[in-house]
């Protein structure tokens, strides 16, 4: 038996009557057969999916007058580990404007549908004496029917002749898939990838078949790849889950290439050091 | 690839490897640095104390535990093994002492707790323990002990060791170190210790927790002042060398 979506009613050897989906749907069936309430609650999640850009005044006004926002170095950082060492290495100078920041509400957002979650939002930073560099943190979850969306409209908002993307992310070691034993002693380390336009030497080998990159780095360097912007992405594998000093410290390479165009802070202030890492120490008893 | 060979304890991988045994002494390098020395008249255990959460009793977070009155250990890995290890090596102690009427000897219990490590690497459900342990302590000749195992159940008997995060380190360090004079009196064996530990402890002396055993005497484990004491001797003691060696660049 058939009905019009492509069901079939089996009956199994026990007499059982089972509900299976047949892939000999009729070419002239419904293609939908959504009632309006079903669309309507389709509609509100992707509204409420959706990303949006919050910028400051004068940057908004800016864009609205059509006028792109000129960038020469844009630095990304996705994880948690990215965002504290960018903190605690960068921004920690002060010569940084928060210029804007994204939000993008998924099933793994903790804020309630309608207040703005500050912390966990992606902030964008623009540097006070060298507008032409932003700096941006995602220590958030983006979902990924939010991420081509996220790329799309950050881009769209800088222009791209002679943009250089830096992305730093953070990913586990455990999803670092080699041949080789490798012993505890190697992580953490960092692997890159870059778009054919990207033109510089990596501070670090490619990263190997058959691993990949996914999420927003990802993204970015698929957009990047398209559009034809230089992009590098530079991917940390780490054994700790939280963040961690050893593990920041692997970016640094990172960083004195950028050092042209980035005030650079290499030995960043205790305090502001244990402000970040101190958080997981304590929490866990598992190991003394 | 690794994958198809970590899934059972009992399974060996095609080039030799007892993967979770090897996984299981990566959990140890999670712990806090541990560092034994055996002296001429005291061994010394010196760990690394661990932040304890403000709430915490601090009393209750301690790395260095006595097995008997002349033997105890220090351990680094999972706290949950530490104390199954431990709770089982009292109760030889003393089952020993009943049953034969002596003491253990600190290479007897070292075995024994070497002896129980293996026995859960070559059975089926079980893990292995994911700890090891530094055990010190005098034997009733009087014969200063220091020995180390690890998850694999082997043991070995040492002249100074560590384990743990940054043991590498530290054992590098004691390789230069360890010389007789370096050893002479108790005290040069305390602060050859806290200087092993000082190269790899970030706050200095107030995270340091040291514990000896002398001979004929019980476990003492020293005072924070005291250490504090002895981390000030050794820092001027660096100056000085600092001071004499710049001298003799000037000269």
């Amino acid at each position: 038996m058939f009905n019009n979506l492509g069901t079939t009613i089996m009956a199994t050897f026990f007499g059982e009557v089972l509900s299976v989906y047949s892939r000999a749907v009729e070419e002239d069936d419904d293609e939908l057969d959504e009632n309006e309430e079903d669309e309507q609650i389709r509609r509100e999640l992707e509204e409420k999916r959706e990303v949006h850009l919050h910028w400051s005044p004068e940057v908004s006004e800016s864009l609205k007058s059509g006028n792109k926002l000129q960038c020469s170095n844009f630095v990304l950082a996705v994880g948690q580990n990215a965002s504290s060492f960018l903190s605690v290495h960068i921004l920690s100078t002060a010569n940084w404007d928060t210029i804007g920041r994204a939000s993008a509400w998924n099933e793994r957002s903790r804020a309630v549908t309608g207040q703005s979650c500050e912390e966990s939002a992606c902030v964008f930073y623009r540097h006070k004496d060298n507008p032409t560099v932003l700096i941006c943190q995602v220590s958030c979850y983006v979902a990924e029917d939010q991420l081509f969306q996220w790329t799309e409209k950050v881009f769209d908002c800088l222009q791209h002749r002679e943009l250089n993307v830096t992305v730093l992310s953070d990913t586990s070691v455990a999803d670092y898939k080699t041949a080789d034993y490798l012993g505890g002693s190697s992580a953490p380390f960092l692997r890159s990838l870059h778009t054919s336009a990207f033109g510089d030497q990596p501070v670090c080998q490619s990263l190997e078949q058959p691993n990949i990159v996914t999420g927003l780095p990802a993204a970015v360097l698929n957009h990047c790849q398209v559009h034809r912007i230089a992009a590098v992405v530079y991917q940390c594998y780490s054994d700790v889950i939280g963040p961690d000093s050893v593990t920041m410290e692997t970016y640094k390479p990172v960083l004195t290439k950028l050092g042209r165009s980035i005030q650079l802070d290499l030995s960043p202030s205790t305090d502001a050091l244990r402000k970040f890492v101190r958080t997981t120490d304590l929490q866990s008893n598992l190991y003394i | 690839m690794a994958a198809r060979y970590d899934r059972a304890i009992t399974v060996f991988s095609p080039d030799g490897h007892l993967f979770q045994v090897e996984y299981a002494q990566e959990a140890v390098k999670k712990g806090s640095t541990a560092v034994g020395i055996r002296g001429k008249d005291i061994v010394v255990l010196g760990v690394e104390k661990k932040s304890v959460a403000k709430l915490q009793e601090e009393r209750t977070v301690r790395k260095i535990c006595a097995l008997d009155e002349h033997v105890c250990m220090a351990f680094a890995g999972l706290t949950a093994d530490a104390r199954i290890v431990i709770n089982r090596a009292r109760v030889e102690c003393q089952s020993h002492r009943l049953t034969v009427e002596d003491p253990v000897t600190v290479e007897y219990i070292t075995r024994y707790i070497a002896t129980l490590k293996q026995r859960y690497t070559q059975s089926n459900g079980r893990r292995p323990f994911g700890i090891s342990a530094l055990i010190v302590g005098f034997d009733y000749d009087g014969t200063p002990r220091l020995y180390q195992t690890d998850p694999s159940g082997t043991y070995h008997a040492w002249k100074a060791n560590a384990i743990g995060r940054s043991a590498k380190t530290v054992r590098e360090f004691l390789e230069k170190n360890y010389t007789e004079e370096a050893i002479a009196g108790d005290n040069e064996a305390i602060k050859l210790a806290i200087k092993a530990l000082l190269e790899v402890v970030q706050s200095g002396g107030k995270n340091i927790e040291l514990a000896v055993i002398r001979r004929n005497q019980p476990l003492k484990i020293l005072e924070s002042k005291e250490i504090e004491t002895l981390v000030t001797e050794i820092e001027k003691e660096k100056e000085e060398e600092a001071e004499k060696k710049k001298q003799k660049k000037s000269t």
